[in-house]
């Protein structure tokens, strides 16, 4: 079953100036998709076009569900989404509170969701956050926990804009675990092309608005000829990189 | 640290005295704020003479602030800005009420003293009240308080978000300050050519945050309500500190305990 359906999806902030340009794809149940492109190409307003933050033509489809205002909760509830900048996703003024508030707007009960919120803790090693302020956070403390409190309210599919952003290299092979382990769809932006090649089955390469290329990371992320013709380039670890 | 970011650190360590955990933390913010509406209610009602009737009202301020572990000094400190704003408002009542009222043995105390006095504490005690229960009560539990009291969606979510964007507005403030004073070095404040861009930036910036940030809410089920701010309930010591802090604000209106009390040694 398709987990995300985009049906001839065109989006413009002006009229001459497409930046989802008739586009059409499928995204089945449990697959992991890497969202790739040069910057400016797309990929933020495809993302918030899935959860109805963006006026479009064109018709969406998240868990058989359209994308229209009095479906809005439950297609939210269905894909939980990570901001690029975790600043705007971290309003509350503890990681607790910031974690808890998603699962009990959602109809959970508060021991519950308490529960959730430790495990969920638990699984990406950040139980010693639980009760820090969020504005003590470093850069990739907050991003962590900016991925926990989506994780915490347990969607079935998750769009991840730039997740690897501010994140150390521990913290960065954490995140890779961690979404390997996820049983969910996922969708992920992001210009970290390694992270896309040890997480991702598929990808999406997106230009101009347009998805230009559509298959298996393994041979995406290999053809050279293609990355550079869009403005991309190699993943480090398969372009063989000169050390100074 | 510049002036901005020590602002914004002010208002962020509102969060952390909420926090805390004490008696007064404790109590469900229904029970909280009603006691805290009650006490501004009854001490604004007092009459501008009533100076001595009004001073018991000191009462609540000082065992709330006691029970909460928050030291006075916090509460003045923090509204270092606006205690000197609250003690101004009565400062032309001893030019205009000159007839004497009453007598300190040899010294003759006017209307207009004693009304400035009774203004000023007023105000004081009006402010510290209402400190405490920011203070002991973290915003979203006060808006959640508000709702159960039929306050509209709207207004409980103006709020909030107001509380929220202006932690936004200030940080925006100091991320371009900082990065103009990197690059105009030896400058005292922003030059008031760049005052017109600043602005225009600042506002920009602050509404795309603000938008960011409340569709970051609406993402995770947020619509008004503020069902994961309900977790203290009405308990019977709840009950109890409201009905009893009630009780005895009325007691203290209907009757002039200090004098009542005056009058037994005298």
């Amino acid at each position: 079953m398709d987990m995300i359906c985009f049906e001839d999806v065109t989006f413009a902030y002006e009229k001459e100036n497409m930046v989802l340009d008739h586009l059409s794809f499928s995204i089945k149940e449990g697959e992991q998709v890497g969202l790739i492109g040069a910057n400016g190409a797309g990929k933020s307003t495809l993302m918030k076009a899935m959860l109805g933050l963006i006026s479009y033509e064109g018709h969406i489809y998240v868990d058989g569900q359209e994308v229209k205002p009095q479906n809005y909760a439950a297609v939210r509830k269905t894909l939980g989404y990570v901001l690029q900048d975790s600043d705007n996703q971290m309003f509350m003024p503890t990681v607790f509170e910031d974690m808890i508030f998603g699962p009990v707007n959602y109809g959970m009960s508060r021991e519950e969701a308490e529960k959730r919120v430790e495990e969920t803790l638990a699984r990406m090693g950040l139980l010693h956050l639980k009760n820090r302020h969020n504005y003590k956070l470093s850069g990739g403390e907050k991003r962590m926990a900016a991925i926990a409190t989506i994780l915490a309210m347990e969607p079935k599919g998750m769009l991840m804009d730039e997740p690897s952003t501010a994140l150390d290299p521990r913290n960065r092979r954490r995140l890779i675990e961690v979404l390997n382990e996820l049983p969910v769809t996922k969708l992920i932006a992001t210009h970290d092309l390694d992270l896309v090649l040890e997480t991702c089955d598929r990808v999406l390469l997106l230009d101009d608005g347009k998805i230009v290329a559509d298959g298996a990371a393994g041979e995406i992320l290999r053809d050279k000829e293609l990355l550079e013709r869009h403005n991309l380039e190699l993943p480090f670890c398969l372009a063989g990189v000169r050390i100074k | 640290m510049n002036k901005t970011e020590k602002a914004l650190r002010e208002i962020q360590a509102m969060d952390e005295l909420a926090a805390m955990d004490s008696p007064i933390h404790r109590l469900a913010p229904l029970a909280k704020l009603l006691v805290t509406v009650a006490y501004i209610f009854v001490t604004v009602s007092f009459s501008k003479y009533d100076m001595t009737g009004l001073l018991i009202m000191i009462l609540y301020p000082v065992a709330g602030y006691q029970f909460s572990l928050i030291p006075v000094y916090t509460c003045f400190y923090k509204l270092r800005i606006v205690l000197p704003l609250v003690c101004a408002v009565g400062i032309f009542n001893p030019f205009f009420d000159r007839g004497i009222v009453m007598t300190l043995g040899t010294i003759s105390v006017s209307g207009g003293v004693i009304s400035m006095l009774t203004l000023l504490m007023k105000g004081v005690f009006c402010l510290m009240a209402s400190f405490l229960l920011v203070a002991t009560t973290s915003i979203e539990e006060i808006c959640h308080a508000l709702r159960q009291f039929h306050v509209p969606r709207i207004l409980t979510s103006l709020l909030l978000l107001t509380w929220r964007y202006v932690s936004l507005l200030l940080e925006q403030v100091s991320i371009m300050t900082q990065s103009y004073h990197l690059r105009a070095p030896g400058q005292k404040g922003i030059h008031v050519s760049a005052w017109g861009s600043f602005l225009g930036q600042l506002i920009l910036r602050s509404m795309d945050r603000a938008a960011a940030l409340y569709e970051s809410m609406e993402l995770r089920g947020f619509h008004g309500d503020f069902y994961y701010a309900g977790q203290k309930k009405m308990t019977a010591a709840s009950w109890m500190y409201m009905v009893v802090w009630i009780g005895l604000f009325i007691l203290m209106r209907a009757y002039n305990l200090p004098q009542i009390l005056g009058s037994l040694f005298v």
